[in-house]
């Protein structure tokens, strides 16, 4: 139960913000309002999922805006025509992903790079590419494919759908596979885990590959929801990806934290944003209550830590 | 029995004419359509009052704030006021995500119009379908889309450009007997179509004149880039004898005056400080613009497709411009206003324009 506080306080505090967000919306809970909080939570969840594989590891990925970038830009020429087109043009998306995360691993793990300069460096390679690609936005996407996928099944949105198989396809094989816990153990300690034979580069060069594939996801979804590719929109997920894994209890030094953290940290922020919306604040104030609530968020979280006797403790939970 | 075919033929005239009218749009002095515009857009009325949201993308430049605030000076004005049951303004910053989960939420919200200046132009495809479906009206203007599904506000870029290099030329003919010499050209921010069609229309005037020498530098539509670069133009091609100015023409201006030029006929945009200038020292030529004030534009447009008028699909308001020699002091130009205040703060064929004190009693929060 303990291990899990930090996670029980994010949800909790999503809670509560989501319903002050329906309570100020004039519409209220309805399918509409809940697929419209979905579809702009689930482009910032897939990317803190993809940060948080990253992190856990040890490490940070300032590239995962631009890789949502250029892996949009790349669908919005590949995601189109007969439904086999449609299917191997996204498998090809999630495959440029993988190249882009196994990059970004490939300079931590072989070159010994910090990661902060390794990912800065490509994602300013990422975002050229993307700009190259599409200099202004445009490009098409099959509408009835966008609409199956931003709209709902039987009421429930198809976004919430998606993030729950997806977020549940990780979670399991972390936590009960070799390799899943190894990744653990490299991003708390690296060289404890080097020396009880945890296979340390290939534990770190599949969370960096894994980071690829949920940027793609997400530059996907991107086009769902735009039916468009745009190289621009790799500021709106950089920083908030690391910022909603930071809420969901996913910690900077690495080794603690979950996927459905990172996805409860970023819902937290697209409510927090939802909310200023209706609440009639200025728009100058927005950032100032959107920093507050990390701030206060990190200061819960962090409370744990100062409490422990030693930092061992805080490993054994 | 004369007269009477006489008035008959003059009633049935009256008729075929009435008919060819009805071929109009509404308020065609004001709404008009762009030369481009293929198709008009009717709905069936909706009764009013209405509730109305612009739905605003980037905020941090003058002409924005400007924008917020003429909307809402404008759903300020009795005679709106009366038309709105509630108006609200966000802006959103420049996520296209963001900027359709907005529109979304206010479709949800039951809004019955939104207006917007859209930060990507192909990306509300969805958001279009699901505003048709709920049956509720989408204006963007400035940044407009790739779509002729609705209605859209802008003003006629290519021709803001060209009627500037109309008036440089003119001014060169009256001055000297003939169009000779070099003109100064100053663009706008490169790659974009706003920019390629105000330099289009500028060349398609210069290009008439073989005796024209243009020299063409690149001003990112901003004053302190304008200064530098026109200082260095002067400096190596110097001297011109006419300048045109997509924006940022006091910048311009003031590197003629402080590299001690004469000031020569000039084309340029209608802000305060340029103006100031040009006044003060008789300059002749043209300023014109695009207003701010379009975001105003944008609610009539609005209202007027609620209400089941018939409106182009793509309306090009009148540009809002004065030659040189006609600007007047309290009304043209504001001495005692910031140099970066939007003179044109209005669309006289539509609407009375704004004064001052109508925009600067508006803050550009959101509401």
């Amino acid at each position: 139960m303990r291990k899990y506080r930090a996670l029980l306080l994010a949800v909790f505090a999503l809670a509560l913000l989501f319903s002050l967000f329906i309570s100020l919306h004039p519409r209220g809970f309805s399918v509409y309002v809940v697929t419209i909080w979905s579809n702009q939570g689930i482009l910032l969840a897939l990317a803190a999922i993809a940060q948080f594989f990253v992190i856990l590891v040890r490490g940070i990925d300032l590239s995962v805006g631009p890789i949502v970038a250029l892996t949009n830009v790349a669908a919005s020429y590949l995601v189109h025509g007969t439904p086999a087109a449609t299917a191997l043009g996204a498998l090809a998306v999630i495959a440029l992903g993988v190249v882009c995360g196994l990059a970004n691993g490939t300079a931590v793990v072989f070159a010994g790079v910090q990661p902060i300069v390794a990912t800065l460096a490509s994602g300013a390679i990422f975002g050229g590419l993307a700009l190259l690609l599409r200099p202004v936005p445009g490009g098409t996407i099959d509408d009835a494919l966008s609409d199956m996928m931003t709209y709902d099944i039987h009421g429930i949105p198809t976004a919430l759908v998606i993030l729950i198989a997806v977020t549940a396809a990780v979670t399991w094989p972390l936590r009960r596979t070799r390799l899943g816990l190894s990744m653990y153990a490299v991003g708390s300690a690296e060289a404890a885990a080097f020396l009880t034979g945890t296979r340390v580069a290939a534990a770190k060069l599949l969370a960096y590959a894994l980071g690829g594939v949920f940027a793609s996801l997400a530059g996907l979804y991107v086009a769902m929801v735009t039916e468009t590719g745009d190289a621009g929109i790799a500021p709106a997920y950089t920083l908030n990806s690391i910022a909603a894994a930071v809420l969901g209890g996913v910690s900077l030094s690495g080794g603690i934290g979950s996927p459905v953290g990172a996805v409860v940290g970023a819902f937290i922020l697209k409510t927090v944003s939802s909310a200023m919306f209706f609440s009639g604040l200025p728009p100058l104030a927005q950032p100032f209550f959107e920093g507050l609530v990390l701030a206060i968020a990190i200061v819960i979280s962090a409370l744990g830590t100062v409490r422990a006797r030693s930092r061992l403790a805080v490993y054994e939970r | 029995m004369l007269a009477r075919i006489l008035l008959a033929g003059i009633a049935s005239t009256a008729l075929f004419v009435g008919v060819a009218r009805a071929e109009d749009n509404y308020r065609p002095e004001c709404f008009k359509p762009a030369p481009k515009n293929t198709k008009f857009i009717q709905q069936t009325p909706k009764p009013g009052p209405y509730r109305i949201a612009f739905v605003n993308g980037y905020a941090g430049n003058d002409w924005r704030i400007t924008a917020i605030q003429s909307a809402k000076a404008w759903a300020a004005r009795p005679e709106n006021k009366k038309l709105l049951k509630e108006f609200k303004v966000v802006s959103v910053g420049n996520d296209s995500a963001a900027q359709i989960a907005a529109i979304d939420n206010f479709i949800a919200a039951g809004f019955d119009a939104i207006t917007f200046i859209a930060v990507n132009p192909t990306a509300f495809d969805p958001v279009i379908r699901r505003a048709q479906k709920a049956g509720v009206v989408l204006v963007p203007f400035d940044n407009v889309l790739d779509t002729d599904k609705i209605v859209q506000v802008n003003e006629d870029q290519f021709e803001l450009g060209n009627i500037k290099a109309r008036a440089v030329v003119a001014a060169l003919q009256k001055e000297n007997g003939k169009v000779a010499g070099k003109i100064l050209e100053v663009s706008g921010l490169p790659g974009n179509s706003v920019d390629r069609d105000n330099h289009n229309g500028m060349r398609a005037e210069l290009d008439k004149y073989p005796d024209l020498k243009v020299v063409q530098v690149v001003g990112n539509w901003d004053a302190g880039v304008g200064q530098k670069v026109t200082a260095d133009a002067i400096a190596t091609e110097g001297p011109f004898d006419g300048v045109l100015a997509q924006e940022g023409t006091v910048g311009v201006l003031n590197a003629f005056i402080n590299a001690h030029q004469k000031l020569v006929p000039v084309g340029g945009d209608a802000g305060n400080g340029a103006r100031i200038i040009i006044a003060q020292n008789h300059i002749p030529g043209v300023t014109a613009a695009q207003a701010p004030a379009l975001s105003a534009m944008a609610l009539m447009t609005a209202v007027a497709e609620l209400q089941g008028h018939k409106l182009p699909q793509t309306i090009y308001f009148d540009i809002p411009q004065k030659p040189n020699d006609q600007l007047v002091e309290g009304k043209d130009y504001f001495p005692n206003l910031p140099k970066s205040f939007y003179t044109t703060t209005g669309f006289p064929q539509c609407a009375p324009v704004f004064t001052p004190q109508e925009l600067l009693g508006q803050t550009p929060d959101n509401s």
